[in-house]
């Protein structure tokens, strides 16, 4: 019988430790990747929440309620995703879902939020056809993929004119749609696509593909790859010596302070879609990205930004709504027009999408080790640099 | 276990839906059936028959995709996708068995991983057929409410428990049993090892398309790194068996009690939950360690750790 005290002991310490830790007034909890792959896009993300919840509740909250968030682990699986969005629907009541980060979780949790009719908004997740379901409460906050690349190919057109391109992508849901739209980018623009080629996420040695790309010398490189697949590419681009006018990236791995720490001087010049840089003339945009390098040390990326800037889009649109149902909100959801730190955030039905923010995308370029906004010239931090030296003539 | 509990426990099973859940512990519900029939399924060829498989995705992959694709491609519903993946999974369990049975021990093991991860980069590749990294989306599942989906799902697993219980008490069971201990000698006593190992990779392989066709009507969203996973799918499907019991007609569905509600439980768990992968390696640990044969296999040493003192049959 000792044992089994031993055993009630522990449960009920268990059981203490799991009762509600807050009591505010309006809970929001948000489903993240905190663990598995996608863990370092979690965590910039979550941070970010945090910062925003702050300077809201700082504010005054929503409607004289102070906003309190939590976050659940969903592991990028889309079955976990969904229990958590059950769960905080069904049980929770939560009005309104935020978050999630891979497009197969953001798939997973956009359906249950279509079926039980509470609005969801998106927030970093890319993959074209989320908004293109015609459901009503799904609400995406980021561009879709087909868009990030809008940006560098007009970088393309107007400062580096290439001939040929390389596409090297990861074989994933956003490395397939990035590449796709990078191809018909090219189409339009009348560049030859010679050599096209998909790579498993995670690989550890590019160089098969990289030789194939030496080989057909390419003007420019454009590749879609998540963290640790971008500084490799860059690394052993620079191992094997291979010259282009430009080398260039589809945001998401290339876009984080990551690529900077683990690719080092082989991430010189290259460029880069994003959806945001701390260097634009948005109101807070600069506030918030300079609250997030003192705590953390690092300038955030676009997915962070995205992530501080949807909780000012909730706590509005809460705001306006005019009760806690989700139907109201979802209606307050629709009429947003709000200038956050993200930009500009309206969501319009068009093109084929429903409920999406049609926000610009930028061009970023490593200059010294920092990014620099360097497209469109009217944002630019500072000038673009063009021609790219060769590597031999670097240093 | 008496002769009865199963017909009771499926009783209660059954009830469980009248007592008002809500849809969240429905959800659980559903994923720990569907995780007991892939444990079920594992069992039968891995636990019985001693074929170590850690391919599993492969076939709840075709199943899964037998649904999708016929679903995008053909037009007809994706619950169509349960009888057609019997066929897609049996054929696919042909081909890899042709194969893999060959081999024995650690290189089966091998092979049959090899499969899943072959599969995978077929499914990622066949763009035009699967739609590859996009993956495959249902416009609309069938049911907002849970309740037909827990039907079905548990109509799979109570069939799918008696089957594998019926075919292990039959002959069949025993030659599977003999070439588990012993292939050499289950060959010299006139046993066709290669025709039985076939046998129990066919059914293993169909319960587990089955599972996978229930997966895309459920979820709704398909794409080859969720279903043909090696972590998410096959070595979960062996973690289920490993801690329930292997070769125990209750492991399976006590192993997914905790792989999914105990998971689940512990992700849920305000601040602490975000150590749950650390608070789940050391339970496994544990369990493997105190309890090799499993929480089933090996209930007695459980039970005493308790200090329940329980009249010894």
């Amino acid at each position: 019988m000792k044992r089994f005290g031993i055993m009630l002991l522990i449960v009920s310490i268990f059981c203490l430790v799991a009762a509600p830790v807050m009591a505010a007034n309006i809970n929001l909890v948000i489903p993240l990747p905190l663990t598995g792959k996608q863990a370092k896009f979690g965590e910039i993300m979550k941070r970010s929440y945090e910062i925003a919840v702050e300077e809201i509740n700082a504010k005054g909250g929503v409607k004289g309620q102070k906003l309190a968030i939590s976050f659940e682990d969903s592991t990028g699986k889309p079955e976990i995703a969904r229990s958590i969005v059950e769960k905080l629907i069904g049980t929770k009541k939560q009005p309104i879902i935020v978050g999630e980060y891979t497009s197969a979780c953001a798939k997973a949790v956009a359906a249950v939020a279509e079926e039980r009719k509470t609005p969801y908004l998106v927030v970093a997740s890319a993959d074209d056809n989320i908004t293109q379901q015609k459901y009503k409460y799904v609400f995406r906050q980021n561009a879709v993929n087909s868009h990030y690349s809008d940006g560098v190919a007009d970088y393309f057109k107007k400062i580096v004119k290439p001939s040929t391109i390389a596409i090297l992508y990861e074989s994933s849901a956003f490395g397939t749609s990035g590449a796709e739209a990078m191809r018909k980018d090219a189409k339009a623009m009348g560049i030859k696509v010679v050599v096209d080629e998909k790579y498993e996420a995670g690989s550890v040695d590019f160089k098969p593909i990289l030789s194939k790309v030496k080989a057909a010398k390419p003007d420019v490189v454009y590749m879609v790859s998540y963290v640790m697949d971008a500084s490799l590419l860059m690394k052993q681009i620079k191992e094997l010596r291979i010259d282009a006018k430009q080398f260039a990236g589809g945001a998401a791995g290339f876009a984080i302070p990551e690529f900077l720490q683990n690719a080092k001087d082989a991430a010189e010049y290259v460029i880069s879609a994003t959806l945001w840089t701390e260097k634009l003339k948005y109101p807070g945009a600069k506030e918030y990205a300079n609250k997030y390098k003192a705590k953390y040390g690092d300038f955030p990326s676009y997915h962070g930004a995205s992530a501080y800037a949807s909780l000012y889009v909730v706590a509005d649109a809460l705001k306006r709504a005019k009760d806690m149902q989700p139907e109201s909100i979802r209606a307050a959801m629709k009429a947003t027009n709000l200038m956050t730190a993200f930009g500009p955030v309206k969501f319009e039905d068009k093109e084929g999408y429903q409920n999406q923010n049609f926000n610009d995308t930028f061009v970023i370029q490593v200059q010294k080790g920092v990014f620099e906004t360097i497209w469109p010239e009217n944002h630019a931090s500072k000038k673009y640099i063009f021609p790219v030296p060769t590597w031999k003539d670097r240093r | 276990m008496n002769k009865y509990s199963p017909f009771l426990l499926l009783g209660l099973l059954a009830l469980l839906p009248f007592v008002g859940l809500s849809s969240y512990m429905m959800h659980i519900l559903i994923l720990f059936l569907m995780w007991s029939v892939i444990g079920i399924a594992w069992n039968l060829l891995s636990g019985y028959c001693g074929q170590v498989s850690f391919g599993h995705a492969a076939f709840f992959g075709i199943g899964a995709y037998t649904a999708g694709i016929f679903y995008a491609k053909v037009g007809i519903s994706a619950w169509w996708g349960m009888p057609l993946s019997i066929i897609a999974s049996t054929i696919a369990a042909l081909v890899i068995g042709y194969i893999c049975l060959r081999l024995r021990g650690p290189f089966f093991a091998l092979a049959t991983l090899a499969m899943g991860m072959i599969l995978k980069v077929i499914a990622e590749n066949l763009t035009d057929f699967t739609g590859g990294d996009i993956g495959i989306m249902l416009q609309q599942r069938t049911w907002v409410d849970k309740t037909g989906y827990y039907y079905i799902i548990l109509a799979i697993a109570a069939i799918s428990f008696f089957v594998v219980k019926k075919i292990v008490e039959s002959k069949l069971g025993y030659y599977f049993v003999a070439i588990r201990e012993d292939q050499d000698a289950a060959e010299s006593l006139g046993i066709n090892t290669t025709l039985y190992k076939t046998i129990a990779l066919c059914i293993s392989a169909v319960i587990t398309g089955i599972a996978g066709a229930f997966y895309m009507n459920y979820m709704g969203y398909i794409d080859p790194k969720v279903v043909f996973a090696l972590h998410d799918i096959s070595i979960i499907t062996i973690m289920v068996v490993m801690v329930g019991g292997v070769a125990t007609y209750w492991g399976p569905v006590v192993g997914s009690l905790i792989m999914v509600m105990l998971a689940e439980l512990i992700r849920s768990i305000p601040k602490l939950g975000e150590a749950h992968h650390t608070f789940f390696g050391v339970l496994l640990i544990l369990i493997i360690i105190f309890m090799p044969n499993g929480i089933v296999g090996d209930f007695r040493k459980f039970a005493k750790f308790f200090g329940v003192r329980r009249a010894q049959r």
